[in-house]
């Protein structure tokens, strides 16, 4: 076998560390070929990132990488650095059509979707056209004409909020079921235990689930979309650029020739919690900013609030 | 396509081989909370591995002088863990070797060609459940950011779940 074990320099390829479904695996025993990673738009930032095409089970799967400074991994007899995690986990495909009806609307007319669904940048896409029930799926987010057999779209703002407004409300099901903390930026429930912890607000988990949403739609619908959850406007939000913190968990991928660097920018964690004083720990927890993104989720950006006041 | 790489990596794609999904032996993982500059072979089994204690609350290591301790984390449920690598872009379009033998059954190959010459191929290596997470001097216990993170599927499956027609 003309496999290489090394790459010139004697360090050994680049090994990923994955977690699947595991749906893929059985999958996978009546497959040949059909599962692929392809590169497609980031729906929020517009930019490049990486996804997974099952096209036996005829699903789309995102990729988020789990990263924490100053980590590495011992697999078997070898080391990797970086200490990466990806995470493959099933995407629902309209916040990429979504992104397609949105620019296509420019145009103001109804049209049929593969004319919506191309792209220069990342010809990839028309691999979501091979998904199934997109009609049915259409439906939340455009109005439909059918003249003769062909059917065509409209981006429909109105029905979108509405469609995003019932995501929100099953991803703060999910939050609570969870029991994810979405009051405080900062998880240190065993500094804060008993007294410390307030029961969240209501109001807490649908700023955080519009967070968590915010990260797959563009800045101007998520703005659209605070409005019609009648979220209050959050006083420690006005400040900053908003933009800038959705931009935090959607960096460009930077994938160079080998492809392998995947969206590393994702849910990278910058600073240990335990490296925080007690003091910045109660600072952090009061500043309650207005977005969560998948970034906060997966750990408080606390180089932002240390130092503020 | 040997040149252009830059520009092709927003066209190809990477094949996953579905047959390195279900042969890939058990793999043991460590998560160490250390940077080490280099992807390489190292002799882990040698020098890290059977100084592994039991401690009173877990396991505790040595390793470049400072002390870790280190915890099992369960991959969650319904998830699988793989080490994935890419292979040499020479192998190219082409059967797997192990996945010669299942030719003759009847594999579902999509409708028509997925690949195309210029799209590279991954393989899963090893599989894996569960991962020793080392702290600096503490246990990194639940407050772990990693542990965070794996309750991402779940929250993932409900941002992605259809939602009802009206």
């Amino acid at each position: 076998m003309a496999r290489r074990e090394d790459c010139g320099d004697g360090a050994r390829a680049r090994q990923h560390v994955f977690l699947l479904p595991e749906y893929l695996k059985d999958a996978s025993k009546k497959m040949k070929s059909g599962l692929m990673f392809v590169k497609l738009v980031n729906p929020c930032s517009g930019e490049g990132a990486l996804y997974l095409f099952n096209m036996c089970l005829q699903q789309l799967f995102e990729i988020k990488v789990f990263k924490e400074k100053h980590h590495s991994w011992f697999i078997n007899q070898s080391v990797q650095s970086g200490g990466l995690l990806h995470f493959v986990t099933p995407m629902d495909p309209l916040f990429l059509l979504l992104h397609y009806l949105i620019k296509a609307d420019k145009e103001g007319k109804f049209q049929p979707l593969d004319q919506v669904v191309v792209d220069d940048m990342f010809p990839n896409c028309i691999l979501l056209l091979k998904l199934p029930e997109l009609e049915k799926l259409l439906q939340h987010v455009t109005e439909g004409k059918e003249i003769g057999k062909k059917k065509y779209y409209k981006y429909s703002k109105e029905k979108t909020l509405k469609w995003l407004e019932k995501k929100v409300n099953q991803t703060v099901a999910a939050l609570k079921t969870n029991n994810i903390n979405v009051g405080a930026r900062v998880q240190s429930t065993a500094f804060f235990s008993g007294h410390q912890i307030s029961s969240d607000k209501e109001e807490d988990y649908i700023r955080y689930a519009h967070g968590l949403i915010s990260d797959y739609i563009t800045k101007e619908l998520s703005d659209d979309l605070c409005k019609y959850l009648k979220l209050p406007e959050d006083p420690a939000s006005l400040p900053k650029p908003p933009s800038k913190k959705v931009k935090l968990s959607d960096e460009p991928v930077e994938a160079k020739e080998d492809y392998t660097k995947f969206n590393t920018k994702d849910m990278k964690t910058e600073k240990k919690n335990s490296k925080m004083t007690a003091a910045q720990k109660a600072l952090a927890k009061v500043d309650k900013t207005g977005m969560k993104s998948i970034d906060s989720f997966f750990g408080a950006k606390n180089k932002k609030k240390v130092g503020k006041t | 396509m040997e040149s252009g790489d830059e520009e092709d990596v927003e066209k190809h794609r990477i094949h996953l081989r579905p047959v390195t999904l279900r042969s890939a032996p058990s793999v043991t993982l460590h998560l160490l909370p250390c940077e080490v500059g280099v992807n390489r072979p190292a002799p882990v089994g040698r020098f890290f591995t059977p100084a592994i204690r039991q401690g009173p609350d877990g396991l505790e290591v040595s390793f470049r002088g400072r002390r870790l301790r280190g915890e099992e984390v369960e991959v969650p449920p319904g998830l699988l863990g793989y080490v994935m690598a890419m292979e040499e872009k020479s192998l190219g379009k082409q059967d797997f070797p192990g996945g010669s033998d299942s030719d003759e059954q009847e594999l579902v190959e999509p409708p028509e060609a997925l690949e195309r010459d210029f799209d590279r191929f991954m393989g899963a290596s090893a599989s894996f459940q569960r991962f020793t997470l080392w702290g600096l001097e503490t246990v990194p216990g639940p407050d772990a950011k990693v542990r965070a993170a794996l309750t991402w599927p779940s929250l993932a499956q409900a941002i992605h779940a259809q939602v009802p027609q009206d």
